[in-house]
């Protein structure tokens, strides 16, 4: 009785025996939350009208994304929740853990693509135990949605990131998409974005007339543009500190991009 | 073969005496290991401790084994004496500084970034701990020491501060590192 007290003592408290700020021991709950997330939006029944909320550059404002959790939970028109990059702001794990105990509170699925503050250290690692690969992508409502690693300069611009060859296959026209979705952290217009790479990237998101919009974080406002000079909008994503974040419906052709504060 | 004691240890030239370290520690967890070793010297009369850990963590707690290295200073604040043989340290106060073997875990921002594009760095953290200690006669006649010291001890480190500063929803024991360890003292 009194050795099993002790166990369970020892256990409510052996999450404060920290060995390092770098050790990764995520359990299932916090593993692989992409593809369950994907795995639960596959099973949504289908409707004309998709809506997704998107948030972005939370790093270390947990008070704001708490907020915009509780947000979203009293807002049933929301399909699921996209989360542009940059949720641990110094890219250690535990920082990792602390996001997704507010994620996690979503009754939608979410996606979090790959920020730059979340490479640094063992960021890398993190993210792909606790959310996946770096480039992914999935169907949904006959949309690709495709999440695209574009923090080129934590791989000191070795010309590999973003993955445009990655691109240009997934944004091969088949026949379970007709429209497709970019996001991704750093947008090709920044000074993080590597520069040999942005023709390259234009060229692709144009080549397949597929692509219907871009959305993406790393400069903490919101604006709506058109870099290509055609029209595919560009959707920069409000940073968390703004308690500010974007709600776009996409019907049909059409898509309608709307603000609200949290 | 005769035991190495306490004894012997006096007897040395004062080189080796000065070298030799006075004490060596082995700790659980506080942040810096699952399990550290440490060797450290004490200075002014015995107030100020400071010593050099190399932490350790299998590759079976992580995603693959981790090496790091700690300095670690530690003023011993408060000592009463319990009787001739046991001493207590209600409070010791420390601060350290940690490093984890490898090159992600830079110190100088790598020349791809601009200056300044990151604050901190990864291989350079800092925390600080209070604790307290107990000084035994344990074992004294088994080991080359005057005895075993049992310590633990409790804090956070900076990055954790930080993050902490202005979220009330981040639990307090979020930031938390709790340790433990022995000291062997010569």
């Amino acid at each position: 009785m009194t050795a099993a007290f002790g166990l369970l003592a020892f256990q409510a408290c052996s999450d404060l025996f920290d060995y390092s700020p770098y050790l990764i021991d995520f359990d299932e709950s916090n593993s692989n939350v992409n593809q369950k997330s994907i795995d639960k939006l596959k099973s949504k029944s289908a409707t004309d009208t998709i809506t997704i909320a998107f948030t972005g550059d939370t790093h270390n404002f947990f008070d704001e994304l708490n907020d915009f959790v509780g947000k979203i939970n009293s807002d049933s028109r929301i399909d699921f929740v996209v989360h542009v990059g940059d949720i641990a702001d110094f890219g250690l794990p535990k920082q990792y853990l602390w996001a997704n105990s507010y994620l996690s509170k979503l009754k939608v699925p979410y996606l979090v693509a790959i920020g730059n503050h979340d490479l640094v250290s063992n960021g890398k690692d993190a993210y792909e135990v606790m959310f996946g690969a770096l480039d992914f992508s999935f169907v949904y409502q006959h949309i690709r949605f495709i999440f695209l690693n574009t923090n080129s300069r934590e791989f000191a611009f070795n010309g590999q990131v973003p993955d445009i060859a990655w691109l240009a296959e997934r944004l091969q026209p088949s026949g379970d998409f007709d429209k497709a979705v970019i996001i991704c952290h750093v947008p090709s217009g920044d000074a993080d974005f590597d520069p040999n790479l942005k023709n390259d990237f234009y060229a692709t998101i144009g080549r397949n007339k597929n692509v219907i919009m871009l959305a993406h974080g790393h400069q903490h406002h919101h604006e709506v543009y058109f870099p290509m000079h055609d029209s595919i909008p560009f959707v920069n994503v409000y940073g968390g500190e703004h308690r500010m974040a974007t709600i776009i419906k996409i019907i049909n052709n059409q898509i309608l991009i709307d603000n609200f504060a949290f | 073969m005769a035991a190495f004691t306490a004894s012997d240890a006096q007897t040395l030239s004062p080189k080796a005496d000065l070298l030799l370290p006075d004490y060596v520690k082995l700790q659980y967890a506080g942040g810096i290991g699952f399990m550290s070793a440490g060797v450290g010297y004490t200075f002014i009369k015995d107030r100020l401790d400071v010593t050099f850990f190399y932490g350790y963590i299998p590759a079976q707690l992580h995603t693959k084994t981790l090496h790091s290295v700690s300095l670690q200073f530690t003023a011993k604040l408060i000592k009463i004496p319990l009787s001739d043989k046991y001493q207590l340290l209600p409070f010791n106060f420390g601060w350290f500084i940690h490093h984890t073997m490898g090159n992600e875990y830079w110190i100088k921002l790598p020349a791809h970034y601009p200056s300044q594009y990151y604050w901190w760095s990864p291989g350079r953290t800092a925390g600080f701990f209070v604790g307290g200690e107990l000084k035994t006669p344990w074992l004294r006649s088994k080991v080359p020491a005057s005895g075993i010291a049992l310590y633990a001890r409790i804090g956070t480190r900076g990055l954790y501060l930080a993050t902490k500063v202005g979220n009330s929803t981040l639990p307090v024991s979020e930031i938390i590192e709790l340790g433990f360890g022995i000291a062997l003292y010569r």
